[in-house]
This record gives structure tokens, sequence and C-alpha cells, in this order.
């Protein structure tokens, strides 16, 4: 069975159709990678999924069950856009209301226990108007996992965070899974985090899923390219153009070549042209890259 | 593999979401605020009114004199006898009526808050029926009204003894006076759930929710003195009694339809 299932799902506002006939699939105890550029209907499946809005047409299933069902709603965490707590409130009093909201039994051993996971135990007391970006957003997972959630649902939870924010909000995720043994739907733009930590994918574009992946899958897709630097870069560009459809210079200044068959192949053709490579490498293409790849693909460029 | 949820029936909901609300109100500073407000206004009234009694008033156009007359009974501020000043606009509009607008204020600003906080995305995600909630609000509202109407009644007794405004019963019964105080509370059941509709349909939007409330509550407050008549009896409380059930049903409906067919974000 799997944790969500989505069929046709469809929501329009207005004249505007912010999704369009979406399948999608995540199975139970995937941290699924949600990925989509701006306004192509991410954050409103998510919201279709947690019941916040009504969905135009088609049927959205949680466990098996319809996603109105109150019993099955009452396991699902949600972290849309920003946390809902209360401003003037303590970061302990915001998470003592959701879990009396929740009923929780052992309240405060449940609080710690989350306040922990996120690595806030020392800032219980703060009031939440005064927390940093970093610490609200790991105060919105600590809401999400209160009462020991079968499904998160996570929108844009690394979005404005620094390089240190990031990496504890990595760390934290990837506990969640471990611990709680919850499944994770996870969106964001930052794609070469979520590369290290999602198991699976679904890439959204103008309201409809174009690709949904397991990590393995994303890895055999990745394509290989060689990576070279040369004296005469311009010249080693054009040269490479004429023999290689696919050449491209990146911002770190490297030449790529997407369908080389091997480096040495390479090396021997400049070679043979009067350039001498000063540094070369294969490496494959990340998910960010696939992504604008996938992205060009569909814009038929 | 089929996974097992654990039911929650209407009654674990419903007592989750009255002690939120209820932890919520008692912490909100509004709340005493309001009550405090309600408190100020008998006793403001009440030392005012002897102020200006006997005090000539001269209309420039028409060289009319009119003479004020205030309160001679502490009872009159609660609305359970008529008399001299009950008949003068400004203090029949000051009178212990005024609490239903401050009603408004309270449900407009509490239920916002759920949405202006973000709090409703948690709430309305582990909460697919909607019904808890509304019955939660209405019996915050209720008891936030019903201790605006005890503050008020404490209010009089002291602006009554702070003015020196005759505390007899005189024509007035305990039973009227009991009767009122009654009336006027099944009247917050009137009002509460009109103000939460009003208020679940402007969600995050508290000056729309407390606009919208106080235009409906003005139509309503109009014919207050119709549906609670100056002399207060028990068939005054049995009408507003009925009427509350039926408002607090036929509109806690509309609410409940309101946040089920409309976007919660």
């Amino acid at each position: 069975m799997n944790a969500i299932e989505i069929r046709n799902l469809s929501k329009n506002f207005g004249e505007k159709q912010a999704v369009n006939g979406l399948n999608m699939t995540v199975p139970m105890g995937a941290i699924y990678g949600f990925i989509g550029e701006n306004g192509s209907g991410k954050s409103t499946t998510e919201k279709m999924i947690c019941g916040l809005i009504h969905p135009s047409g088609g049927q959205i299933k949680l466990f098996g069950k319809d996603h109105t069902d109150a019993d099955v709603r009452a396991k699902v965490g949600v972290l849309i856009e920003t946390p809902g707590c209360f401003q003037n409130y303590s970061v302990w009093n915001n998470l003592m209301l959701q879990a009396a909201n929740l009923s929780i039994q052992n309240a405060e051993t449940e609080v710690r226990k989350v306040l922990k996971t996120v690595r806030m135990e020392g800032a219980a007391s703060n009031k939440y108007k005064n927390c940093s970006l970093g610490m609200k957003q790991r105060i919105g997972i600590a809401m999400a996992l209160l009462g020991d959630p079968t499904l998160l649902v996570l929108d844009e939870p690394i979005n404005g965070l620094d390089a240190d924010g990031m990496r504890i909000m990595r760390e934290v995720l990837v506990d969640i899974t471990k611990n709680y043994g919850c499944t994770v739907v996870v969106s964001s733009h930052i794609l070469g985090e979520l590369e290290k930590i999602a198991t699976h994918y679904g890439i959204i574009r103008g309201g409809r899923m174009i690709k949904e992946m397991t990590a393995e899958e994303l890895e055999t897709s990745c394509r290989t390219y060689v990576a070279l630097q040369t004296r005469d870069m311009s010249r080693t560009k054009a040269l490479l153009a004429c023999k290689y459809s696919r050449v491209e210079e990146d911002e770190s200044g490297y030449i790529r070549v997407y369908d080389a068959e091997s480096p040495e192949g390479i090396v021997t053709y400049l070679y043979e042209n009067g350039i001498l490579v000063s540094e070369i490498k294969t490496a494959k293409i990340g998910l960010e890259e696939y992504y604008i790849d996938l992205m060009k693909e569909k814009e038929g460029r | 593999m089929e996974r097992k949820f654990e039911r929650n029936d209407f009654g674990k909901r419903l007592k989750s979401m009255l002690k939120v609300d209820f932890r919520r109100m008692f912490t909100m500073p509004l709340l005493y605020i309001v009550v405090g407000v309600c408190l100020v206004i008998p006793i403001l009234i009440l030392v005012m009114t002897t102020m200006m009694d006997g005090t000539v008033s001269v209309n420039p156009q028409t060289g009319v004199e009119t003479v004020i007359e205030g309160f001679d009974n502490v009872w009159q501020t609660i609305g359970s006898v008529s008399g001299a000043a009950m008949s003068m606009d400004l203090t029949g509009m000051c009178n212990i009526n005024m609490l239903y607008f401050f009603i408004a204020v309270l449900v407009g600003l509490f239920v916002a808050e759920d949405f202006r906080s973000g709090y409703s995305k948690n709430l309305f995600t582990v909460r697919a029926k909607k019904t808890d909630y509304v019955i939660s609000k209405t019996l915050v509202g209720f008891v936030g009204g019903a201790l605006m109407l005890l503050a008020f009644f404490i209010g009089a007794m002291l602006g009554g003894a702070i003015a020196g405004v005759s505390f007899e019963l005189g024509e007035v019964g305990v039973a009227q006076i009991a009767a009122c105080m009654l009336s006027k509370l099944c009247l917050v059941a009137v009002f509460v759930p009109i103000y939460l509709a009003v208020s679940v349909a402007a969600k995050q939007k508290a000056w729309l929710s407390i606009v919208g409330s106080l235009c409906v509550g003005m139509l309503l407050f109009t014919m207050i003195p119709m549906l609670t008549p100056l002399d207060s009896g028990i068939m005054n409380v049995v009408l507003c009694l009925a009427g509350g059930a039926m408002f607090s049903v036929g509109l806690g409906a509309v609410s409940d339809l309101i946040l089920r067919k409309t976007s919660l974000v």
C-alpha cells in the first residue's frame, strides 16, 4: 500500500488551472522530493493533500483511505510555508498547545522528545517571535512531528536557511525517517540538498507530474560528462563543438562534453589539433542539472 | 500491509479542541481588556449621569429646554426596570447591550488569529471534521460573553456604590433582575454564532470580521429592546433561550459549511 496515491487531481482558481490532472504515488517510508518551479502547483498539491484547500477534481488517497478521513488526517504532520505558531507564545507553549490539540497523553515528554529531534532543547523558553528563521523552521517541524505522524508534508523547509541551518535541517530530516519511520513529502528549490536525503522524486510542471522516479533511477538516468580545461578555451570549445553534439562551458570555467565516448578520445583529438589539455575529469550530472535538462526538453529547447 | 489508525471519536476531538481554545482564551490579553471595559462602562455611566442629573440643556434654535435626568436606580443600567434615563439615546446605547459589540471583537480577533498565525494549517490538517472547531469556538465566545456580562453586573454594583445611586429594589424583584441577566446571557448565544459565521468567512482578515460582525450586530442591536423588553420576565428568558439554540445550531451549520467548502489557508 502506498502512503499517498493521487489520481487525476485538478485545482482551478477562477480561470487559472493550478493543478491539472496530476498523478502522484508516494510509497510508504519514502522521503519524496517534490520538485518544480515557482507556480508549478507544488504547494497547491500539498495543501490539497492536507485538506487545506479543496480539489476541483480527482482523488487523493492516504494509506488507502480518502484524504478526508478524520482518523488518517489526525496522523498527518505539516509544515507549509511558515510554521503555524503564535508569535507571543514561547516555543514550549506553542508545542504544548499543539499537543493538546492532538490529545497527546504525555505531552511534556513528547514535546521534549520532538525538541531534541530538531536540536532545539535549549530554546524552549524563547518567545517564538524572537527565534531566527532557521529555528522557526525547526519549530515548525517539531510541531509537525507531535502525535507520532505517519505522514509529514514539508513545503520548502530549507528555503532561506544559511549553510549551517541547511546542514542541521538535513540531519533532522534524516533522523526523522530513521527514528519516526514516517513517510515524508518535502518540496524544495534547493535540489543539491534534496538530493542528499530523498529516496524518491516527483517533478511537476504546469500542474502536471512530468516524471516520478526513485533515487536509483535518477542515478542511472544522470549522464556522465567529461569536464576539461585548456589554455585556449574558446578554440577548444569551437573544436569540440565540431565533433560532439553537446558542449557547454560551466560556471566554474570547465568545458563540459556530454556525449564523449572517453576522456582519452578527447585528449587525443585536441592534441591532434594542437591543444594541450591542462585538466580533465569525468563526473555525473546531479539532480539540479537533470532537472534543468528535463525542463529544457519539455520546453522543446 | 494495511495501516491501522486509532479511532478519534467526536467526544475526544471536541475535548481536545475545547482544551486548546480555553487555554488560548484565558492567556489572551484581549479577554481581560474587554472584560475590564465591561466592568468600567457601567461605573462611568452611573457616575457621569449622576453628575449630569438636573442639568438643563437649551436648544439654541428652538429655545426648548431639556432637563437631563440621571439614573435613579442601579438596576436601570442592566435594563431590568424602565426609568426616565432609559429613554435617553446616549444612555440607552451605553447600557448593558454594549457588551455584544465587545463579544464581536473577541470572537473576530480570536478566529482571525488562528488563520493569521498559520495555526489553522496545523489545526485543520489534523481535523478533517470542522464541527468540533465550530462548537468549541461558539462555547468559548459564550463563556467570554458570560464573563463580560458578569463584569458588567459587578461594574453596575460598584458604579452604583460610587455614585450613590439607589440599590432599592422598589418595583423590581430579584427574579426580574435574574431573568434580565439570563435573557442577556441567552442572547450571547444568539450573537456568538453570527460573529463566528462572519469570522470564519473573513478568515485572517480581522478588520473584515469585526466590521462585518458589528454591521450584523448593529441590525440586531436595534431589535434588542423588542427581543428583551425592559420588564424582564421568564417568557423573555424562554424566548432568548430558544433564539440562542436556533441561532447556535443553524449558524453553526453555516460556519461548518463555510469551513468545509472554502480554502483554509
